[in-house]
């Protein structure tokens, strides 16, 4: 009851503001979590009794050679595609800042990826990768090459679902890192273009320290992102070939259609504290805190 | 060489490689979606036909419309929901204390983070358990716990850049806390309760394991798994028609993108930049 702005208790006054909020959240996503950590340390199969097993799904996991292998893959996949969804989202945000005639059409171009449902965008990428009349090996075989398939082979897929998802995710990153662009005053470059330094150097020594907290969030909010990543790869491969584009959530995904609610949670609970760990490093660098007090 | 004229050579270089690298897949698209041959680049033979689009919202067995009308309806629902809800405790959070507030906006903050696979099987469960499985508040309900972060933050944010003088002002004149909200601070705060509303659509629109999970057949299914899962009614796939359908479900999102970029592109990035 302290910090009443009016020198009264307005805690009980605030209560029906805040409490649908906390309601939903308590019953839909508190309760969810702790129940799939429960879930995790007991046998939960169809057609037999339910069993405490401690640690005995996490264990079978780490065993497993398609969980390993779903780990390595997520890994993988989060390094390349962030990477370059940063590098891009950069290069766009660096062209997207400086005004020109096509400026206010890239802006709405550059959106368009972003509010296309994943799962629709994903089914274009998978025509454009089509062995027998996609986009790519069109053009190929125009030019007079060899059909090649994009969805087929274990390091070709792996390739087509980060191409997929820097094509709907970049856009992000350039909004995130343009808005810091913005923020800089133009007088910073004035005294580095007076001492002469050129356009690169700019960048590097001038720009990108300023925006270090910038990149910080895009980075961060972006791994945390990718490390879910389940419809892109549901649609284009459906974690194949042979297992080798299956993501973390597809994993545990699979569990749960096969009814096997224990090590489904056990999976999904080894991703959640992952994403936990790194979104704790997410609210301090995005410094929430300081914009609420 | 200039560098400014450098610098103008690369700025064109690049605008020209942004819009063929966000727009050549939609424009691939629409030029399947209107062709009456899936193999044109290679055989050289378009012929423009609109039989894709009207055989999709003809056939009703294809179950395309259903899938548009539980999208737009379960997505326009939540919107309104998470963002009078987020609204309300927006105001309580910028504008009253209460014990663990922080905690309070935090703890929501964090959950956005979550991965949507750590809870689907529990909720897959308890809705199973109250029948709830292939209806609307199946998704509704989650949707609206699941976009009340970014909702919130929004707000939030939004409302922290309002001057508090101006509802003080409305307590001062004896006016309840709800009525300075919803007559005071809700005009001025519009802008930011519409870039909140439309964020909220287009979460939840796009939304895919929820859906996936929680819904089974046209009743509730709603389009984005639809085009996923669609199937032609004699085996092969119907390219033609899935691009259609394609194209008809980005709609309603493009239409956004397109007239209100401003709300939207402020909407993402409000609260990634702070500071």
């Amino acid at each position: 009851m302290k910090r009443g702005d009016r020198g009264r208790p307005v805690s009980v006054e605030a209560l029906p503001f805040i409490l649908p909020v906390l309601l939903f959240m308590l019953f839909l996503v508190a309760l969810p979590v702790i129940g799939t950590l429960i879930n995790s340390l007991f046998r939960d199969v169809p057609f037999l009794a339910k069993r405490f097993m401690g640690l005995g799904n996490f264990v079978r996991l780490f065993k497993d050679p398609g969980f390993r292998e779903s780990l390595l893959f997520t890994v993988l996949f989060v390094l390349i595609s962030v990477s370059l969804e940063m590098v891009l989202g950069t290069l766009f945000a660096l062209t997207m800042n400086e005004e020109s005639r096509l400026t206010p059409l890239l802006r709405v171009a550059i959106l368009l990826p972003w509010v296309i449902p994943v799962a629709v965008g994903a089914r274009i990428w998978q025509l454009i990768y089509n062995y027998d009349y996609g986009l790519l090996n069109s053009i190929i075989v125009l030019f007079g090459g060899n059909p090649v398939n994009w969805l087929g082979s274990p390091g070709l897929a792996l390739f087509s679902v980060i191409l997929a998802d820097v094509w709907k995710t970049t856009p992000f990153v350039a909004l995130i890192v343009l808005t810091g662009l913005k923020a800089i005053p133009e007088e910073v470059y004035e005294q580095a273009k007076i001492d002469g330094t050129n356009l690169f150097n700019r960048f590097f020594l001038i720009t990108f320290p300023i925006l270090r907290p910038v990149f910080t969030v895009a980075l961060l909010f972006r791994t945390i992102d990718a490390l879910r990543v389940f419809d892109v790869i549901y649609v284009l491969t459906g974690g194949g070939p042979g297992g080798s584009t299956t993501s973390i959530s597809l994993f545990a995904y699979r569990y749960f259609l096969l009814g096997d609610f224990g090590l489904g949670s056990a999976s999904s609970v080894i991703l959640f504290l992952i994403a936990l760990s790194l979104s704790v490093i997410y609210l301090k660098a995005a410094r929430f805190k300081e914009a609420i007090t | 060489m200039n560098e400014n004229r450098t610098k103008k050579i690369l700025i064109s270089v690049s605008s020209i490689f942004i819009l063929l690298f966000s727009l050549s897949p939609l424009l691939w698209m629409l030029a399947v979606s209107f062709s009456d041959n899936i193999d044109f680049l290679r055989s050289g033979r378009y012929l423009i036909t609109l039989s894709n689009y009207l055989d999709i919202v003809r056939l009703r067995n294809l179950h395309f419309t259903d899938y548009m009308r539980n999208s737009m309806i379960i997505a326009t629902v939540t919107s309104l929901i998470v963002v009078t809800m987020g609204l309300f405790a927006a105001y309580a959070v910028t504008r009253m204390s209460f014990p663990r507030r922080e905690l309070f906006v935090m703890g929501i903050l964090a959950v956005s983070m979550f991965p949507q696979i750590s809870i689907v099987g529990y909720l897959f469960k308890l809705m199973s358990s109250i029948g709830l499985i292939n209806t609307y508040p199946a998704l509704v309900v989650p949707y609206v716990a699941w976009t009340t972060p970014v909702v919130l933050w929004l707000l939030t944010s939004y409302l922290a850049g309002i001057p508090r003088e101006l509802d003080e002002a409305a307590l001062v004149d004896g006016a309840s806390r709800s009525r300075a909200l919803l007559s005071v601070i809700f005009p001025v705060a519009a802008p930011g309760v519409f870039s909140a509303i439309l964020i909220a659509f287009i979460l939840s629109y796009n939304e895919f394991m929820f859906a996936l999970m929680l819904t089974n057949d046209f009743r509730a299914r709603t389009i984005p798994v639809g085009i996923a899962l669609f199937q032609g009614l004699h085996g092969e796939i119907p390219w033609g028609y899935i691009m259609a359908g394609a194209a008809l479900a980005s709609l309603p999102v493009v239409f956004i993108a397109l007239f209100f970029q401003r709300y939207i592109t402020e909407g993402l990035t409000r609260g990634a930049v702070k500071g």
